[in-house]
């Protein structure tokens, strides 16, 4: 399913948070919705899932406007939080009852959900007793245990071991996979470039890049050729540059002039040639330097 | 519905698993199982409840006037008179706990330690001595002591037939009604705003805002409450009612207990409509505030301006109660007012007779209160839970409730 905002409006008392947001993100695809903090992505997520109102604009679900009652979202708040004291089967049986599962589906997905996760031999225990990693998994589930069309994971890896964010991308690829457009705010950019294939970057309030990730590297490229092999220092002593070990950056000024500069790199026997392309960091700092 | 219902289960679930409001419920109903089964007890372990509590004093008389000593023995059957003794003295020593000085028929002291508050062996003996020089003046005029004894001893004959209700008999359970009220509506409206501000502040509220929907979240909650609440009093009532059926027998002579066990069908209708419909006028507004707050040490302060309106409303009626004067004005207002009219109206009802109309009014509007605070309440939470660290303005308030 895909899910699209289309020119959202929010204010806050005089603060107007969003100034006509427009993005999509596409079932089957992770989608990034990134900004500063304090750019309005919580507040967007809420509209989206319509937790409250826009002043302005709509949501669509597969072009048409969205009908809560249909279309299941699956959320995992940076905020997290479940209930400490009680059992952990039975908050998440709550949750996915309150999601529209019956009890015995709740209770089977919680089950094989808890399994997946390795979290089964917890089961019966209260939620205080976990680490926060371990909790965040639970949370996790809350998020998915009733095969929602859309997941929303903000900050999903703060807090996770290794092995846990790696257990962690594995189901994300699996939902991906089944057709789910999930969504990621976060603030870990290798994660979002990882994943996702289009991202949104939030910035006073309007999408300050929007667009599939690939494209926005190519389009926001530098005009530079990174080299690397022996010829390296010979290289940077014909075109200008400066060598650093076996690696050499080579500006260009045409595409003619990159293709000049990859055959002399080529002849002289380099081992790697590639266009230097910003990363989403870098692309991030570049669309948010200015203003929230 | 489906999701209120569900909601509705696992808040109920919150109340039984919890060892406090078991612990609570469980002694509460053993020790009203106890002090009514306590005539059994008692007669097993062969004590006299008769004798309780009246136990024998010592009381001073200083008198030289005929007859009065003999009197006075009669007429303090609770005392052993004492005549060879200084009354000051004897007070000061506890030898005794009061003492008479009588004169002559027409003048008498009395001398007490402490006057308690119902202590009426001033007036008994002012009696005896009034009767004693009436019979003397009147037998000096010549009148034989058998008239002077029909004179003084008539009575007219007469009988009381109300055709109200009965103030004297439905004291006890009125006033017990309107104090359990109190206590279920402070305990539970603390507990409803508690459980909302606490999902706040554990931040299970980001979920649950995302999952239910917010007049389902604020109905299941209070009616979940009001549920562990009827379910608490149940036990309670239902053990006292219980155990004074087992005991029905030793109690006959104690009329005190039985008037509380016997109270009319039709008032108690009134009290169990009158309990539910007050109790969630004030759950809601109690959920409503805790869904203002951000942190759980902030519920007490934030609860407290509904708290001062209830607690004026208890202290009306319990005044109005005490002082018999039950159809005062400011009672009248108050039986209409949905927030005072849990308490007034049922007050009124049980100690005065109300029109069927005032209390057709008066349900009517509290039913309209109860509807029209749960979806304030479920407007206001739905604004509230999402509000962290900013006070709970009456503007941020009225922008809630006319938010669309």
């Amino acid at each position: 399913m895909d899910i699209e905002v289309r020119d959202l409006h929010k204010s806050f008392g005089t603060k107007e948070v969003l100034k006509g947001l427009s993005f999509t993100a596409r079932g089957g695809e992770a989608f990034g919705l990134l900004g500063r903090n304090g750019a309005g992505k919580t507040t967007t997520i809420r509209i989206m899932m319509g937790v409250f109102p826009s002043d302005g604009g709509t949501v669509l679900a597969d072009g048409q406007p969205i009908d809560y009652r249909k279309v299941g979202f699956g959320y995992l708040p940076e905020e997290r939080g479940l209930y400490p004291k009680r059992e952990i089967t039975e908050q998440l049986v709550y949750f996915a009852r309150l999601k529209g599962l019956t009890r015995d589906a709740a209770a089977r997905e919680v089950a094989r959900w808890l399994d997946r996760l390795e979290m089964g031999e917890y089961a019966k225990k209260k939620l205080e007793v976990l680490s926060k990693g371990n909790q965040q998994k639970i949370q996790l589930i809350t998020a998915v245990a009733h095969d929602p069309d859309v997941i929303i994971l903000d900050e999903p890896f703060s807090g996770l071991d290794p092995v846990n964010a790696m257990l962690l991308k594995d189901v994300v690829r699996e939902e991906i996979d089944r057709g789910k457009a999930v969504i990621f705010s976060s603030h870990q950019m290798s994660y979002v470039e990882e994943f996702c294939h289009s991202v949104c970057i939030l910035n006073g309030g309007v999408a300050a890049v929007s667009g599939n990730l690939m494209e926005i590297k190519r389009a926001q490229r530098a005009s530079k050729l990174r080299v690397r092999g022996e010829c390296a220092g010979q290289l940077a002593d014909l075109f200008g540059g400066t060598a650093q070990e076996d690696c050499v950056i080579l500006n260009y000024d045409s595409e003619d002039g990159r293709l000049e500069l990859m055959k002399a790199a080529a002849r002289l026997g380099a081992d790697e040639i590639s266009v230097v392309e910003p990363t989403l960091n870098d692309i991030f700092v570049a669309a948010t330097s200015e203003g929230v | 519905m489906k999701q209120f219902t569900t909601i509705l289960g696992f808040e109920f679930m919150n109340y039984l698993r919890n060892k406090a409001f078991i612990f609570t419920t469980v002694v509460m109903a053993a020790v009203i199982g106890i002090v009514l089964m306590f005539p059994r007890f008692a007669s097993a372990a062969e004590i006299d409840i008769s004798e309780l509590g009246g136990e024998e004093g010592v009381m001073a008389l200083e008198t030289d006037v005929p007859g009065v000593k003999e009197a006075f023995t009669a007429a303090f059957p609770d005392y052993s008179l004492v005549t060879d003794m200084d009354i000051g003295e004897g007070i000061r020593s506890g030898a005794v706990q009061c003492g008479f000085k009588v004169e002559s028929l027409e003048k008498f002291s009395y001398f007490v330690a402490d006057v308690e508050l119902y202590d009426s062996n001033y007036a008994i003996a002012s009696d005896v001595l009034r009767e004693m020089y009436r019979t003397d003046r009147l037998s000096r005029l010549g009148v034989s002591p058998e008239e002077v004894g029909q004179v003084m001893s008539f009575v007219p004959e007469g009988s009381v037939t109300s055709t109200g209700v009965d103030r004297t008999k439905n004291f006890l359970y009125t006033y017990i009604m309107v104090m359990a009220l109190y206590m279920v509506i402070v305990i539970y409206g603390q507990m409803v705003a508690s459980n909302v501000a606490s999902e706040k502040a554990s931040r299970a509220m980001e979920l649950l805002v995302t999952s239910a929907d917010p007049i389902a979240m604020m109905f299941g909650k209070v009616i979940a409450s009001g549920l562990a609440g009827l379910t608490q009093l149940l036990a309670v009532f239902g053990s006292g009612f219980l155990f004074y059926n087992l005991s029905r027998g030793d109690w006959a002579g104690n009329e005190l207990v039985a008037s509380l066990f016997d109270i009319p069908a039709e008032l108690l209708l009134y009290m169990v409509v009158f309990f539910i419909l007050g109790f969630f006028v004030y759950a809601f507004l109690f959920g409503a505030v805790g869904s203002m707050v951000s942190k759980l040490e902030d519920v007490s302060t934030a609860t407290m301006p509904l708290m001062m309106v209830f607690v004026a409303v208890y202290m009306i009626v319990i005044v109005s109660l005490s002082s018999g004067g039950i159809d005062n004005p400011l009672m009248f207002v108050c039986s209409f007012i949905p927030l005072t009219s849990p308490m007034a109206m049922f007050a009124r009802i049980a100690m005065t007779t109300v029109p069927l109309w005032e209390k057709a009014v008066s349900v009517v509007l509290l039913v309209g209160g109860v509807i029209a605070a749960g979806f304030a309440a479920a407007k206001i939470y739905r604004v509230g839970v999402l509000m962290y660290g900013t006070k709970p303005t009456p503007k941020a308030i009225w922008k809630a409730l006319t938010q669309k």
